[in-house]
């Protein structure tokens, strides 16, 4: 249907250069899971992937130190950016996001997943169209997300008359930056009927006439789509899985170690608790309060004991 | 000759071998081009590379199948053949999305920087500083001092043994502001005005997202913010895209398959029915649970009206009986006689169901459970005689006394002793 309608409408150009002398953008990017994903993770995968009608699904990759080897598997299925879900101890989830050949490779620790089915939203939008990227103005302060902000653009957006794209644009995907972390969004874009166009009021009613007749313009609201993800970047390396590397943020802690202080307070509060009987019966033996043990007092002379032995 | 190509690469890939050779004819030609003007990612990668390592780059641009030059060396032929790779495993694949590979930059170990590099490096460094301070943190530019030689990304190539001299609690921000401006430089599309809007269809936010976010925790004002942001941008993409003749909205009539499909939809509005009927149903045992308090109320109002209503009866009756007796003088006696004994019964009953207790606003039942099982007052005793109870003469009659026994008389009279005694026998 979607060749059909482009046929029709004459979209289709044989040159891969637009009007405007630009370049038309062709990119494909290879969505590769590590092994041990959750079920969540997988689902997760699956939306998004669902999403890039440019993309492609591979396998689950079984090497966790050889990553390399994913450059030559995106180069061998002819994609020029890349996806690689990581999974850690079967809990933790990073992406590591790379443009092929050359890099960058940006790796972000991923939270706050919600899958599209467990969201439970309303909203629904076209598989394939191109969404609009909405870019918080965050992104074009600071050199390392300007860097984020290209990579989200070149694998999220799908590119200009890509093969299974279709030609409505029917969702918006939300970058936004708050607590030093990537919040991601996916919205349905919904068109209604303008209200003032049922007004009750003859005075509404005149405003919408000459409205329709001089936009005649939709009322836009949004429907959450899902699916749900927090971005946290770590690391940047120049090259793609190589290469020096050209930011590390300082703010991100490993969720191993957030686990292991946390461990740790419970396990202090018992010592502490042990400790503090240790004193508490050091104490007491210093005052002579103990049975046995300790510095024994003095006896008196007139104690009954001394008196009538 | 494909497949060759592939394991050719392959194998150079692995083993670095042929790097090697091409880093020296690579040299050797740098040299002869050193007086042009390259200065893509010079600065970046001179910034990046700390002790004594230089990454080599050289970018080149190749146009589909257009004929190289013959001045390029064998790796170029490489990258020829893996672009015929690409061509095929596109085309196998589909030929619709044929995808342009950069080419790959060759990265390349120098022994030792020469002193002029260096000087060089710390120029661009101070330069770099000056421009990069406002969005650098404040480690960096502490730890950027001029009088330091090391730069920051230079402590992390650093051995361990010298590491620990330094502060080895805290972690130190890499942000090679240069390298990353570099990286930006060589994978951007453009997305400028002058470019169509269809062409990369995003949009970056006038002021940042965060400042409508007093608290990252709560969720509906977060939220909220992202929704804001998203329709802003909507409302501007549409105007955009319209503008450019792009078709936006889905006619009704086209149907194609959706990101989430029929089952899951069904689900969706299955919860999103039960969750209403949920609701409804809470409502209504509500509204019962308030009907029943309410309804004891009612009860209680309605007692005390038919209570009222009895009294005001009776009012009406003793005026009446008043009345009668005011005006018996006119009436014939027998007449006010036959009236007085219904009105004067009725009082009667009333007064004794009034209870001995005056007042009418005893409640039946509690005068019925006082009946039974009394109250207030000595219970003891109840039942013994007294002076009132032996003077009781109602339950004597000299007819029953007569009759003999209270009941029925016995059928059959009692035979005389002796006849008793000869039927025994």
């Amino acid at each position: 249907m979607g060749g059909a309608y482009k046929s029709l409408n004459g979209s289709e150009k044989a040159d891969p250069v637009s009007d405007n002398g630009a370049r038309k953008q062709k990119s494909r990017v290879l969505v590769v899971p590590s092994r041990g994903i959750t079920y969540r993770h997988r689902h997760l995968i699956n939306d998004l992937a669902a999403m890039l009608p440019h993309g492609k699904r591979d396998v689950k990759f079984d090497s966790k130190s050889k990553l390399y080897e994913l450059c030559e598997l995106a180069e061998m299925s002819n994609c020029n950016n890349l996806m690689y879900w990581e999974a850690r101890k079967g809990q933790d989830l990073y992406l590591w996001m790379s443009r092929i050949p050359n890099g960058p490779t940006i790796k972000f620790y991923c939270q706050n997943l919600q899958t599209m089915e467990e969201l439970h939203f309303v909203g629904n939008c076209l598989k394939g169209s191109r969404p609009i990227l909405s870019f918080d103005a965050a992104f074009d302060k600071q050199p390392h997300l300007k860097v984020i902000k290209q990579m989200f653009l070149q694998t999220f957006g799908v590119p200009e008359g890509a093969r299974k794209s279709k030609p409505f644009i029917d969702h918006v995907m939300t970058f936004s930056i708050a607590d030093g972390k990537i919040w991601i969004r996916n919205y349905q874009i919904n068109e209604t009927e303008a209200k003032a166009q049922i007004g009750e009021d003859g005075e509404a009613e005149k405003t919408s006439s000459k409205s329709r007749t001089t936009t005649k313009d939709t009322d836009i609201n949004l429907v959450e789509i899902g699916p749900r993800l927090t971005l946290s970047p770590v690391v940047i390396q120049e090259g793609s899985f190589g290469g020096p590397i050209i930011y590390e943020n300082k703010q991100f802690v490993s969720p191993n170690q957030v686990r292991a202080d946390l461990r740790r307070q419970q396990a202090g509060k018992h010592n502490a608790r042990s400790e503090q009987f240790v004193e508490r019966m050091a104490k007491k033996g210093d005052l002579g309060l103990r049975t046995h043990g300790g510095k024994k007092m003095p006896t008196d002379a007139l104690d009954s004991r001394e008196l009538f032995a | 000759m494909v497949t060759k190509g592939r394991l050719k690469m392959a194998l150079a890939h692995e083993k670095g071998v042929d790097f090697q050779k091409l880093h020296q004819k690579k040299v050797a030609k740098l040299a002869a081009k050193k007086k042009q003007p390259k200065t893509k990612t010079g600065g970046a990668k001179d910034d990046s590379d700390s002790e004594g390592e230089e990454w080599e780059d050289a970018e080149k641009e190749i146009k589909g199948g257009a004929p190289v030059d013959d001045d390029e060396d064998d790796s170029e032929d490489d990258d020829d053949e893996q672009v015929d790779v690409a061509a095929y495993l596109d085309d196998s694949a589909s030929s619709d999305s044929e995808v342009e590979m950069e080419e790959k930059i060759e990265r390349v170990r120098q022994p030792k920087m020469t002193a002029l590099q260096k000087e060089q490096n710390k120029l661009q460094k101070k330069q770099n500083k000056k421009k990069a301070a406002p969005v650098e943190e404040e480690e960096d530019d502490s730890e950027e001092d001029p009088e330091e030689d090391i730069a920051l990304e230079d402590l992390e190539d650093l051995d361990d043994e010298d590491k620990e001299d330094l502060m080895p609690h805290q972690r130190l921000t890499i942000n090679n502001t240069t390298a990353l401006e570099a990286a930006l430089k060589r994978i951007s599309i453009a997305t400028e005005k002058s470019v169509p809007f269809k062409s990369h269809m995003s949009l970056a936010g006038a002021e940042p997202t965060s400042n409508n976010i007093p608290d990252v925790m709560d969720d509906l004002k977060r939220e909220l913010a992202f929704y804001g942001q998203a329709l802003e941008h909507v409302k501007q993409a549409r105007s955009l895209l319209r503008a450019e003749n792009v078709p936006f909205s889905r006619p009704k009539d086209y149907f194609a398959e959706m990101v989430k499909d029929d089952g899951q939809m069904e689900k969706v509005k299955a919860r999103l029915v039960e969750e209403a009927s949920a609701k409804k149903a809470s409502a209504e045992a509500r509204k019962l649970r308030d009907l029943k308090k309410f309804g004891k109320q009612v009860q209680v109002n309605k007692l005390q009206e038919r209570q009222k209503a009895k009294k005001e009866t009776l009012d009406k009756i003793k005026t009446l009986k008043r009345k009668r007796a005011e005006n018996s003088g006119d009436l014939g006696t027998h007449e006010a006689d036959l009236f007085d004994v219904g009105v004067e019964e009725e009082l009667k009953d009333s007064k004794k169901r009034g209870g001995d207790r005056g007042g009418d606003q005893r409640n039946n039942k509690r005068m019925k459970k006082d009946q039974k099982y009394g109250f207030g007052g000595k219970k003891r005793h109840s039942k013994s005689g007294d002076a009132i109870s032996s003077g009781d003469l109602s339950g004597f009659s000299q007819k029953g006394m007569k009759q003999g026994t209270k009941g029925k008389p016995p059928k059959t009279a009692r035979l005389g002793k002796s006849r008793r005694n000869a039927g025994k026998r």
